[in-house]
């Protein structure tokens, strides 16, 4: 039996601060919050369009290289038909734009992004983005379950 | 004055790679080259781990067929602990053929739906903004959802058998860890969770019906386009000369199908096989020892596969492999696009030797591993779904790897991708006023139909924009596009 939400976290944790988005999960796995199944992914994969139809929310969640003045922003995931040159680049609003168009479910879709600083091949992540994912882990704690 | 035309990067494949067209001042083509602009080394940073590691460590060249190098890797990791793949348990090799099944069903699905059928939906000149998967979502919502998944019925056998969809471990030295459990494989047969094996079976000829019906409206373009002689190589069964993916021996056939290598065991490809090296590409050039540069490439992948094989052992696969071959009179097929519907005919295979190892109690047995007597040096050589991977590996006595060499399926397809490009700079390209996007995607469509990995041929790291450069004689870039 599948839970209600699903959360996808993007990136790669021998990349250092591409990492943020897995140990987003882990924070989740290790704070027991309940109803969500969680996702690693290197990489969102076009048959994502159809994992993320059967759940009625569903949240990305990825290091990202944008200035943000809270370390961290968690906004609504518009559906859009962009698409990169390659199969490396599928984005979330892709993703999104695909299940709405394919299986119509429209399940409600939000982005948490958390700045990254460092992208070299190692392990850890920087001080700054540790600082960002604790302000991110934190605003999760204190809204709870249904803020995921 | 002349004029040079880049393509960087290469779009709707794995990996980077750029086209450079060099016209001169009546835009007659005087060159035209495939570069793959990226480096990594793995042959040369995995010197010095212990041999265990390295099919842990190159299945991380690529994430679309990390699975191909983790066999390819095992397969020479077992010769090193004293193990021939006939000597590996049987459970062992039925559960990393089901494996390589689904790493080439899926890869095959991905490259067809995602990458390829927008070429072939929409057509090479069609509006860049619709020819894209979006596009084939949009406008056949069906052929989407069923590509979508029958990719992720391929993965979710990658995950059963190696824990993950991407960069999952299943072997050891002399067999694999887990065998599978009857729960598990009820999954994939039921058809109560996803899609069954039955249904897979039904949409891969489905797809082939399609590419048929394609064929009879387009067959001119199938049959012109990018077509050149060239050789054909892979492997096949070692006892009947069928269709074979896991292991079996290296055949090579010319442009006409006369055999120039004739099922050499894999102990012995470093006998046949030299590679050249061009100062404008850092991939190589494979070639066979005794025909030369010229004459020595071969075509590897589908098409080749299908070319140089003598029957296939699934019932329905063979059905569609005759009726393959009768569009060239039982001859070889050096039809570029063809690739694409040879494809499709691996992608029934699998789908239907998928469905006998699932159904075989062998892989719910615990007969897992082997042991044998260890040597310095193993060889490991499988089809991936882009053909024919090598992986040769030499240790010391204290278990370090201290030679690596890897020819990957890309690599020896790299002088016929050249070949593809030159023909459509000369056939589409040459002598025309003005030179449109369409016409450049042509460039692609030709270099599509191999689908490459540039990533698993040179291995790199980083992220490009599309752009295309239109250069001067002297190098000044007189118009740009970017993507």
């Amino acid at each position: 039996m599948k839970n209600k939400t699903i959360v996808l976290g993007i990136g790669n944790i021998g990349r250092q601060d591409d990492g943020l988005g897995w140990l987003f999960l882990d924070f989740l796995k290790e704070e027991g919050f309940k109803g969500i199944d969680v996702e690693y992914r290197y990489q969102l994969q076009i048959e994502d369009a159809e994992l993320i139809s059967h759940y009625d929310k569903v949240v990305f969640v990825d290091a990202t290289i944008e200035n943000i003045k809270d370390g961290f922003y968690y906004r609504i995931c518009e559906p859009s038909d962009k698409f990169g040159f390659s199969s490396h680049e599928l984005e979330p609003e892709t993703i999104l734009f695909l299940e709405n168009d394919l299986y119509n479910k429209n399940p409600k879709a939000f982005i948490l992004g958390i700045q990254g600083y460092k992208w070299n091949l190692k392990m850890g992540l920087s001080k700054e983005a540790k600082a960002n994912l604790d302000k991110a882990e934190k605003f999760f704690s204190s809204v709870g379950t249904s803020s995921v | 004055m002349s004029k040079k035309l880049v393509i960087d990067p290469v779009t709707r494949v794995e990996g980077h790679g750029k086209v450079t067209v060099h016209l001169d001042d009546n835009n007659k083509v005087t060159d035209a080259k495939f570069h793959i602009v990226e480096f990594r080394g793995f042959e040369r940073f995995i010197q010095g781990h212990p041999y265990w590691e390295a099919p842990v460590m190159v299945q991380r060249l690529c994430g679309i067929c990390p699975v191909s190098h983790h066999l390819a890797a095992a397969k020479a990791i077992d010769q090193i602990v004293g193990i021939e793949p006939e000597d590996l348990s049987v459970p062992a090799q039925k559960i990393r053929k089901l494996l390589h099944f689904g790493q080439v069903f899926q890869s095959h699905a991905l490259h067809f739906f995602y990458l390829a059928s927008p070429d072939l939906l929409f057509g090479a000149e069609s509006d860049p903004l619709k020819r894209n998967v979006v596009g084939v979502a949009m406008e056949y919502p069906e052929l989407a959802k069923k590509g979508i998944l029958m990719r992720k019925f391929g993965q979710e056998i990658i995950k059963l058998v190696a824990g993950k969809r991407i960069h999952g471990i299943s072997t050891t030295p002399g067999g694999v860890h887990k065998r599978v459990s009857a729960k598990e494989r009820t999954y994939f047969l039921d058809g109560k969770d996803i899609p069954s094996i039955d249904t897979m079976i039904k949409w891969s000829i489905e797809i082939i019906d399609f590419m048929k019906s394609y064929h009879i409206t387009n067959k001119e373009f199938l049959d012109t386009f990018a077509k050149y002689p060239s050789g054909h190589l892979g492997l096949v069964n070692k006892k009947n000369g069928f269709l074979e993916l896991y292991d079996g021996v290296l055949r090579a056939t010319d442009s006409d199908g006369n055999i120039t290598l004739n099922d050499v065991p894999n102990d012995d490809y470093n006998q046949y096989f030299y590679e050249s090296v061009k100062r404008w590409t850092y991939l190589k050039f494979p070639y066979l020892k005794h025909l030369g540069k010229e004459k020595g490439w071969n075509r590897v992948g589908p098409l080749a596969r299908i070319n140089i094989c003598e029957g296939i052992e699934t019932p329905l696969a063979e059905r569609e492999r005759l009726d393959f071959k009768a569009i060239t009179n039982g001859g070889i097929n050096n039809m570029t696009m063809y690739t694409h519907w040879a494809r499709l005919i691996e992608v029934l295979y699998c789908a239907e030797m998928m469905k006998n190892l699932l159904e075989d109690d062998d892989i719910l047995s615990n007969d897992l591993t082997r042991k044998g007597e260890r040597r310095k040096e193993g060889i490991g050589i499988i089809e991936a779904p882009r053909g024919t991977l090598i992986h040769h590996y030499e240790v010391d006595d204290k278990d370090r790897i201290t030679r690596c060499n890897l020819i990957v399926s890309t690599t020896h397809n790299n002088e016929p991708m050249n070949q593809a490009v030159r023909w459509v700079a000369d056939n589409v390209l040459d002598g025309k006023p003005k030179i449109t996007e369409g016409m450049l995607n042509q460039v692609e469509v030709a270099i599509r139909a191999y689908d490459p990995c540039l990533s698993c041929a040179t291995h790199a790291l980083g992220q490009m924009p599309l752009e295309i450069s239109l250069y001067d004689s002297l190098g000044n870039i007189i118009d740009v596009r970017r993507n």
